[in-house]
This record gives structure tokens, C-alpha cells and sequence, in this order.
């Protein structure tokens, strides 16, 4: 199986703080992985290593390293503009920014600096259809993208991050600020999305990564505890401190 | 207990009406002493009066008139005048087709006004100079038996000031011209790219001294450093351009305090967002952060506009008091503010223009506040 990403011994600081210890991951493309684990167990921090969404925060140092088809990404090799067009992101609460629905799926070309219609249009149409927004948006493309529902948000910002065709997306708990059936679309869109794309998704919900996911890492204390296929790690978890949370006894 | 707390309460109210209670008080007097002297021909004339003499001689005609007019009117001429103040005589009205429309003074024709004040009237006859009649109705009744005017000395209406109004015009255009791209710049450089927590205190706590100064000190750094700046294009005195220099150090905190509050109420999501979609810092400003600053940026300069109307002591230094009549960027002038000062320490102050000027000011002030007001409005709802 083709490998996404590789993360070879990774240690991150807050200040003196070690929030992530030695982790080591393969990441399979693909296929959806799943985090999971209880609050402040590192899991979002890992992710947001892994487009080095961490370098925005003043007092973070990572140590170790990830591979991207084999280029470090945290080597001098790697831009850090272009890793993150490659590995795309949605965040947990919608963030579609303050324009129209168009511009906000075309933000992301426009910047790499494709300037002409035609192939905007076609940029724009192909990844609303992917990101199952089209039919529900096809005539008010011009409208400001923050009269969108909740979930329509979600899924535009799902649109604006396939807009790039990055190789990786990175979602960050993208369907804990919605509702139960805007949750069920952006699950289905993620199942649909793994025939293109490799998605790592981080939850909080055991059940969402049982449903969705094809590997799971169980995160405790800033580290893997168990990597494994879904079906393993739910069904017959090696370590107990896996069995314990996703049997429910803490977390 | 009981009168103890009602006397509390009485304190309280009175303290909280002095506010109201001020600003009744000086819309009153400024109305009171002003509201008179307030026309268009106010807003839109010339503060000093402009001598003519008429060097063609004009031809009687009829000039009936139906309607009743103010003033005392002479149908052989086509004009009416009346007793002004300080014994002038007004023009009231004129005729269209009156010969005084054509008037052919030294350097070309000039239409005679409404407000115009007759000086000199010379039939011919009467020795040149002379001045026909001591009131209104001795000038009518004389003129009336003459086919001929020889010539017309006349000067225009007084008391104007559009002057000032153009002047404070550039004063704005000029200081905003130059503080919005420095106080924006500063404010992103603060905000988004300066990382050392201790050199971005530093800096803030300038800014924020910059607001205690007073205006008198800034004229006085406009005239010794900025004054030289001027210089180089060649503007020896007080220009209005100086005054603009100086008027845009005031308003630096004030650009840089709105463009900081409105940069902080931009979400970190939307940074985070643009910069997860391979977007560099710069294009996360401009096209993303930036377009949400616009109403607070906004508001900021309309803040600036209403300082810059209200702003004299500065402006005495570096603009000059005298009034003009056609202020230019480079010649010095005096903004709405100043002309009250200007009118107070004549030799006989005028207080009934100076307080028409300060209604003047004080409608757009008000009507800045109210659009300031359905512009904060409309910038809380759209970032929460």
C-alpha cells in the first residue's frame, strides 16, 4: 500500500511543556485515519503538525520529522506555502471567509496565482460538485457565504480545501459544531472523498470513527498508544488503556 | 436612610443632566447669536468685499412689476434697494432684463448681485464722486429722473465663508491622504508581523502617549520640523499644506487605534484558513483580514474627519488665521475652526458669524456622529 505520509520520531514543546512524544505513524493514502482520545491528549496538535499549522503558535518547537513523498517537511527543502497546498485543512467551527461563495472557493487558486475565468469556473463548479454543495448552490454562487447553513458551511470549506487537489486533508473534529444530519452528509462526503484524497480526521466521537474511518490511532497524554486498523482497534485493542476508553471507563 | 439615599439619587441626576444640560446651553446661545447671519449666500460667499466700478454708461428702459418686492424700486431702472447696516444701501432685487445686468466693469462684464452694496452712483451731471442721495429712497428718486448712468461704484457681499469651508476640505484630503497608508501600515506591522512581545509594548505605549499631547504642542513641532518639509517645494509660510502635515501626526493614534480594534476582531479562524490553503501572510492580509478591517477603518476616519473640523490650536501655527478668500494647498488659509478665532481677535469681534461658523460646525459633527453610529452598528454585527 502507497504511503501518504511517514512520521518518524516527532517531539513537540510549548515552551518547556512536551506535548507530543515520540511518535512514530504511517499514514496510508487513500484510506480515512482517525484520531481519537480525550481532550488535550495531543491529537489536534499532531494534526496541525502534520502542515506545520503549528508554526503560527509563538512558543511551539517540533523535533523529529514527517515525510511527504519522501521530502521532510520540516526540511529547508519544503516551502511551507506549498506543503500547504498540498496538504489541505477544515476546521472544527466553519470558517468560510466573509465573500462570496465563489471567491471563497476560488481563494485558494487565485493565490496560487491562476488568473483566468474559465479555468476558475471550472475549478470552482468541479469542487463544489465534489464537495456535494453544487445542486443546493448552483444559482446563488454570488451570494456572501456566510448566509450558508451551518453544514453548507462546513462543506464549502471542505470545497475551498479540494479546490488546491491536495494530496492530504486534514480534518479537525470538522462535525462537532453540527447537527445530525449535516453530520451524516460530511460523513458520506469523506467516505466519497477517499477514492481521491487521503483524509485524516480528528474526533471525538468513538462512534463517527468506527463509521468513517479505515485506521485509528488512539492518542493519550501526547502518545500513540495503538495504531491499527479500525476494525482492530475497536474490536480487539492490545493495549488496556485502548480498551478502557473505548469501552467507555474514562475519557 | 430613606433621604439619605433620594438625596444620593438627586445628586446623581443632576450630575448625569450636566451633560445634556451644557449642550442645550451652547446650542442655545450659538443659535441665539448666530442664526441670523446663516444663508447660503453665508455658506457659499466671500468673506471680503470686492470694489467694482462700472466704466460703460448704461440707458434707462420700463421694467413694470407685478409682484410685491422688498426694498424700494425704481421701474425706469430695474432695481431695488434698501437701508442695510452701517448705513450701506443693498441691492434686493434686480430685474431680468434691468441694464445694471450688464454692467461692463475694467477687466470685463460682471453680473450685480442680490446683497451687493451701492457705493457711488454717477449721473453725468453731478460732479464725479459725489454720492447720490443718503438713503435708499433719495437714490432711487434721483436716479429716476436721469436717462443715463455713467458709472456705478458697487462692491460685493461680505462675510462669507467658503473659504474656510474649501480650506478645511483640504485639510482633510491632505492629512487623511497622508495618515491612512502610514497609520494602517503600522497598525498591520504591529498586529500581524512584529513578534517580540516587549518592542510591540514599547511601541503601543508611544502610540498611545501620542494621544495625551496636546494640539498646541503639535503646531509648534509643525512649525520647526515639518515647516523645512514644506520648504522643499517651495512653500516659504504657513500653508495649508503644513497644517495638513501636522493635523495628520494628530490623527496617526487615532487611524492606528481603529485599524488595531478592528484587526483584533478579525478571527484567528480566518487567518488560520487563508494560511491552510497555501496562501502566503501577505495575500492572508490584504485579501482576507484587510476587507474585514474596512468598516473600522472607517470609522476611524470619519473620527479623524470630525477631529480635523474641530482641531484651531494646531492650525493657528502652522495655517495661519488670515481668512481666505481662495485658499490654495500652498498658501496659507484658515479651516472653519480657525475663522472663529480669526473673527474673536479682530478689532471688533464678529460674534455673529463666529457663531454661525460654530453651528456650521457643529451640524457636521452631529451628522458625523449619527453616521458613525449606524456604522458601528452595522460593523458589530457583521464580525460577531
Amino acid at each position: 500500500m502507497k504511503l501518504a505520509l511517514s512520521v518518524k520520531d516527532l517531539n513537540l514543546y510549548y515552551g518547556n511543556k512536551q506535548a507530543l512524544k515520540n511518535i512514530e505513524m504511517d499514514i496510508y493514502s487513500n484510506k480515512v485515519t482517525a484520531f481519537i482520545g480525550p481532550s488535550g491528549c495531543g491529537k489536534s496538535t499532531f494534526l496541525r503538525c502534520l502542515n506545520r499549522m503549528n508554526d503560527l503558535i509563538d512558543n511551539c518547537r517540533v523535533n523529529g520529522n514527517v515525510f511527504l513523498d519522501d521530502v521532510n517537511v520540516y526540511s529547508g527543502k519544503m516551502d511551507v506555502v506549498n506543503l500547504r497546498s498540498r496538504v489541505g485543512m477544515v476546521f472544527q467551527k466553519p470558517n468560510p471567509f466573509p465573500m462570496s461563495i465563489y471567491e471563497n472557493v476560488a481563494y485558494g487558486p487565485k493565490c496560487q496565482g491562476v488568473k483566468d475565468k474559465k479555468i476558475l469556473d471550472k475549478i470552482v463548479e468541479e469542487s463544489l460538485k465534489n464537495a456535494a454543495l453544487w445542486d443546493d448552490i448552483k444559482d446563488r454562487l454570488n451570494d456572501d457565504a456566510l448566509g450558508l447553513s451551518g453544514g453548507q458551511q462546513q462543506r464549502l470549506c471542505i470545497a475551498r480545501a479540494i479546490a488546491m487537489e491536495p494530496e492530504v486533508i486534514l480534518m479537525d473534529e470538522p462535525t462537532s459544531a453540527l447537527d445530525p444530519i449535516s453530520t451524516k452528509k460530511i460523513e458520506d462526503l469523506i467516505d466519497k472523498l477517499k477514492e481521491k484524497y487521503t483524509i485524516i480526521i480528528v474526533t471525538h466521537s468513538m462512534q463517527q470513527a468506527k463509521r468513517i474511518s479505515d485506521y485509528t490511532a488512539f492518542f493519550l497524554m501526547g502518545e500513540v498508544i495503538e495504531f491499527d486498523t479500525t476494525s482492530n482497534i475497536f474490536q480487539n485493542p492490545k493495549d488496556k488503556r485502548t480498551e478502557d476508553y473505548i469501552t467507555g471507563r474514562f475519557g | 436612610m430613606k433621604i439619605k439615599d433620594k438625596i444620593y439619587n438627586l445628586i446623581t441626576y443632576i450630575a448625569s443632566s450636566m451633560g445634556i444640560i451644557v449642550l442645550i446651553a451652547i446650542l442655545l446661545f450659538i443659535f441665539n447669536k448666530g442664526f441670523n447671519k446663516l444663508s447660503l449666500q453665508m455658506i457659499f460667499g466671500k468673506y471680503w468685499a470686492v470694489n467694482y466700478i462700472s466704466v460703460e454708461p448704461i440707458k434707462s428702459g420700463n421694467f413694470e412689476l407685478t409682484n410685491e418686492i422688498d426694498g424700494i424700486y425704481s421701474k425706469n431702472w430695474g432695481i431695488a434697494l434698501k437701508d442695510g447696516d452701517s448705513k450701506n444701501i443693498t441691492i434686493t432685487f434686480i430685474h431680468k432684463d434691468s441694464p445694471f445686468n450688464n454692467l461692463i466693469v475694467k477687466d470685463g462684464s460682471i453680473n450685480l448681485q442680490k446683497g451687493y452694496t451701492i457705493e457711488k452712483i454717477d449721473l453725468g451731471e453731478l460732479s464725479v464722486g459725489k454720492i447720490v442721495g443718503n438713503n435708499a429712497q433719495d437714490v432711487i428718486s434721483t436716479i429716476d429722473n436721469y436717462q443715463t448712468i455713467q458709472s456705478v461704484y458697487f462692491k460685493s457681499q461680505s462675510g462669507g465663508i467658503f473659504g474656510g469651508v474649501i480650506a478645511t476640505f483640504y485639510l482633510i484630503l491632505i492629512s487623511l491622504s497622508i495618515v491612512l497608508p502610514i497609520g494602517i501600515s503600522s497598525s498591520i506591522y504591529l498586529k500581524e508581523y512584529e513578534k517580540n512581545k516587549k518592542f510591540k509594548a514599547i511601541l503601543q505605549y508611544g502610540i498611545d502617549t501620542l494621544t495625551g499631547i496636546p494640539s498646541l504642542v503639535y503646531g509648534l513641532v509643525g512649525v520647526t520640523v515639518l515647516f523645512p518639509i514644506t520648504q522643499l517645494v517651495n512653500i516659504n509660510s504657513t500653508s495649508i499644506l503644513l497644517g495638513g502635515l501636522t493635523m495628520s501626526i494628530i490623527l496617526l493614534p487615532t487611524i492606528i487605534k481603529a485599524t488595531n480594534d478592528a484587526l483584533d476582531n478579525v478571527p484567528d479562524s480566518l487567518r488560520q484558513g487563508s494560511l491552510s490553503l497555501g496562501a502566503t501572510n501577505f495575500q492572508t492580509i490584504y485579501k482576507v483580514v484587510l476587507p474585514c478591517c474596512i468598516n473600522g477603518i472607517l470609522t476611524g476616519v470619519l473620527l479623524s474627519i470630525g477631529r480635523v473640523i474641530g482641531e484651531s490650536a494646531a492650525l493657528i501655527y502652522t495655517m495661519g488665521t488670515f481668512v481666505n478668500d481662495a485658499p490654495k494647498i500652498s498658501s496659507s488659509g484658515s479651516s472653519l475652526a480657525v475663522m472663529i478665532y480669526s473673527f474673536m481677535v479682530q478689532e471688533n469681534p464678529n460674534m455673529e458669524l463666529a457663531s454661525a461658523v460654530s453651528i456650521i460646525i457643529l451640524i457636521i459633527v452631529m451628522i458625523l456622529n449619527v453616521i458613525l453610529r449606524v456604522f458601528g452598528k452595522k460593523f458589530e454585527r457583521k464580525l460577531v
